[in-house]
């Protein structure tokens, strides 16, 4: 067991009854955090971490496995204490917002032995929720989650991805300002998955803010209006999708030529239109062009050279920002273990 | 946003304690368990003779007896159709008890059964010795039920005769062996006792040693009245009482904490209390299912005793040390498994730590009989003062005492015991507000100290 820890839940939590203020965010910021560091014995975890997520936003943390991800979402609840920086949750601490704040943590729990309409109350009232119409609203939203008619089971008795239905409908019955999920889709079938998606979309509708991480770089590009990449307790990247579009949308084109593709973009490349260019299977070419071209002149040029089937701007795919960014600073990594050698 | 009201601090705990007292108390686990199995219990041992006894076959058939004074037929016909009185039959159940259980249960059987047996005998007696033969073949016909032969010597007061001969078929049950020779051998000793010219009534009441009735007079000049017996059962049955009532609950408390842990339910939970939240809550739940099994258990003895017209046994003053005991024990005893349930990460994992814990409770336990023959001793005055002995050995000390425990002892043990309460709920409190949060392997006991005094 790693020691060397401290808990930060304990101060705020030991003290006398917490009375949260409902002091609006400051600065319209529902998160804040500003340096924060983390480390778990000789592992540094989280390496000075600062970001800023902005109220009703729907912001996605994404990073690699052991990136410092859910490390990151648990100082934000105060499961944990940074070792250093400082939180802001809700213009206060989480501790004393633990009722407005939903979270869905990345090891899925359930009472096994319990009915499944009794844990969702008992988490509902736990956060403040007032008992009259709760088993009303749990079955409505059941409902809502395709699980009609199971609050009268045990939770052991449904399958994996519906306890984690039900302990995403835990997180969120309470109707919280601020929704922490923590891998909301792992496990989860397309069409489920879809619900989840649907769901997260309410939430924000309603006006919550929403932190989760991800994997899915397709769900993420869908849904987010903010990623936040995180890779060996670095921050690589924090931006909002309209931001990653204008810088990445227009690097490249995908030209499908009625001539042949490989002569094509040979020719691409000494016209010097395109400053990598790759024939694909299909007859289609990726022209990637060089910083600060004029895209439109780009096409018009591509044009010249061979009839098009079709052209069109290359869209930004998260993927290959994921992959790009991740290369980059694993090299970065790398290169500074050298010289510190 | 709306406005949304929010759990209060005490809410919460509350709201913990309730899941925790409804999710073990008002199971059918627990019913079953802890209710009905020993309620069962009692009512199968006080049913078990009645059930018994109804199978005591019936003793139909003739008896020969070879009896020249032709007096023992008679005496003996008469002693077996009158069974002995349920006072006869235990008074010889004290004199004489079985050695071991199958024994005892089919005593006592038969002492329940007395009266319900079906006895149709019919008795022929011979005069002839040589009529032996005559029986044993009889015997072997299965004609006849048993035969005897009672030599005259045996009726004569001057003679030191012992010995009669008895003749049974093989198959004869034991117990009708047993209720044969009960009948002939008290028909002879009347015999003899009637031979000799003596009454019987005063035989009897001068060969009845007398019973004390003993009084303890102490040093200081108090008296008590001993009765020996109810001397060691009754602070016994308190200390159980006690230890049974808190370590249940106290386990209860370490498998679910570790259940919370092993399921990973336990950060949900925390994301909605605190660990301080979660702790009370969880101590205050498990106190109240230890409360029931108190009031349950020490209510189903003192209605036995009440019912026995006994209540004298337990004065009010004890009940009132058994409460303020029962709170400390339980304090002292969840705090610890508290501890442990936090710091591990399954069950097997907690055997390894559990094990100190219960080599500590157990110390009571064995200190039972050296306590309670001298509560006043060093033993047992240096073991009230140590927790987490203290409240199993002052309640083994205040209610075994024949002369009463000085008050000062009684007040600094009570003092001495909350304050060492307070001080291990506080350090497990510290361990399980890290305990709740580690996975992997667990953690060595100078570990867990160690968390205790993590900033």
């Amino acid at each position: 067991m790693s020691l060397g820890m401290s808990f930060g839940t304990s101060s705020a939590s030991s003290s006398a009854p917490a009375a949260p203020s409902r002091a609006r965010p400051s600065g319209n910021a529902a998160v804040r955090i500003d340096n924060v560091m983390k480390r778990f014995g000789s592992v540094q975890a989280v390496k000075g971490i600062s970001l800023e997520i902005p109220e009703r936003s729907l912001c996605g943390f994404l990073g690699p496995n052991g990136a410092g991800k859910s490390t990151t979402i648990r100082m934000i609840m105060s499961i944990i204490s940074p070792d250093s920086g400082s939180v802001e949750v809700l213009g206060s601490s989480a501790l004393a917002m633990k009722d407005r704040i939903g979270y869905l943590p990345e090891e899925r729990g359930l009472y096994r032995k319990m009915k499944v309409g009794e844990f969702v109350g008992y988490m509902a009232k736990l956060k403040g929720v007032h008992p009259t119409g709760l088993a009303r609203r749990i079955d409505d939203w059941l409902e809502r989650l395709a699980l009609p008619g199971v609050s009268k089971r045990r939770c052991e008795e449904l399958s994996k991805g519906q306890q984690q239905k039900i302990q995403l409908l835990a997180s969120i019955i309470h109707a919280p300002d601020l929704l922490i999920l923590d891998e909301p889709f792992s496990g989860l079938d397309p069409i489920n998955g879809r619900l989840v998606t649907d769901l997260i979309r309410s939430e924000q509708a309603r006006g919550a803010t929403i932190i989760f991480s991800t994997h899915q770089m397709h769900t993420a590009e869908a849904l987010c209006d903010k990623v936040v990449l995180i890779n060996k307790g670095d921050k690589v990247l924090d931006a909002t999708l309209a931001e990653l579009r204008a810088k990445h949308d227009d690097r490249g084109l995908v030209c499908e030529p009625r001539t042949d593709a490989r002569t094509f973009a040979d020719a691409a490349l000494a016209r010097g239109i395109a400053t990598a260019a790759r024939a694909n299977d299909g007859g289609s070419v990726d022209l990637d062009l060089a910083p600060g071209t004029d895209a439109d002149a780009a096409m018009r040029a591509a044009l010249e050279i061979a009839p098009m089937r079709s052209m069109a701007l290359r869209r930004m795919n998260l993927d290959d920002v994921f992959v790009e960014l991740v290369g980059k600073s694993d090299g970065e990594h790398k290169k500074g273990a050298r010289i510190d050698a | 946003m709306p406005e949304r009201p929010q759990q209060s601090y005490f809410g919460k705990i509350f709201l913990i304690a309730w899941r925790e007292f409804r999710h073990t108390a008002l199971t059918k686990g627990f019913i079953f368990g802890a209710v009905a199995m020993p309620i069962l219990m009692f009512g199968v041992i006080g049913l078990m003779p009645a059930l018994l006894s109804k199978e005591v076959p019936a003793l139909v058939g003739t008896i020969v007896v070879v009896d020249p004074s032709g007096t023992i037929v008679p005496r003996a016909k008469a002693i077996l159709e009158k069974p002995p009185t349920a006072m006869e039959a235990m008074e010889e159940f004290a004199r004489n008890p079985p050695a071991d259980t199958g024994s005892q249960i089919n005593a006592a059987s038969e002492m329940a059964g007395i009266g319900s047996q079906k006895i149709e005998v019919t008795w022929r007696g011979e005069k002839a010795p040589g009529a032996v033969d005559g029986i044993k073949s009889e015997l072997k016909d299965g004609r006849i039920l048993a035969g005897a032969s009672i030599g005259a010597e045996l009726l004569d007061p001057s003679k030191d005769a012992k010995a009669f001969e008895l003749y049974i078929p093989s198959s004869l049950s034991p117990k009708h062996v047993k209720q044969i020779t009960r009948a002939l051998r008290q028909a002879v000793a009347d015999e003899r006792v009637a031979r000799s010219g003596v009454d019987k009534e005063l035989l009897s009441r001068l060969n009845n040693p007398p019973d004390p009735t003993t009084t303890r007079v102490s040093p200081k000049g108090t008296e008590a009245q001993e009765n020996t017996e109810l001397r060691f059962i009754v602070p016994g049955a308190f200390m159980f009482l006690l230890w049974i009532c808190v370590f249940t609950s106290a386990n209860y408390l370490l498998t679910t904490t570790i259940e919370e842990k092993s399921n990973k339910v336990m950060e949900v939970l925390l994301a909605a209390a605190s660990p301080m939240q979660l702790l009370a809550g969880k101590i205050l739940g498990y106190s109240m299912v230890s409360a029931v099994m108190l009031v349950m258990y020490g209510g189903l003895g003192l209605a036995g005793l009440s019912a026995v017209a006994m209540m004298d046994l337990v004065p009010p003053m004890h009940l009132v040390y058994l409460v303020i005991f029962f709170i400390m024990a339980y304090f002292m005893v969840s705090s610890m498994m508290a501890a442990v349930g936090s710091a591990v990460s399954d069950l097997r994992e907690a055997q390894s730590l559990v094990g100190p814990v219960m080599m500590l409770l157990i110390v009571p336990l064995m200190l039972w009989m050296p306590i309670i023959q001298n509560p006043n001793g060093p033993l047992a005055t240096i073991a009230g003062f140590v927790p987490p002995a203290i409240p199993f050995v002052m309640i083994l000390r205040l209610t075994a005492a024949t002369e009463p425990i000085p008050l000062w002892q009684t007040a600094l043990s009570i003092v001495w015991g909350f304050a060492c309460a307070f001080g291990m709920l506080w350090l497990a409190a510290r361990i399980f507000r890290v305990g709740v949060l580690m996975q992997g392997k667990p953690p060595t006991p100078r570990e867990l100290i160690k968390w205790a005094f993590v900033k």
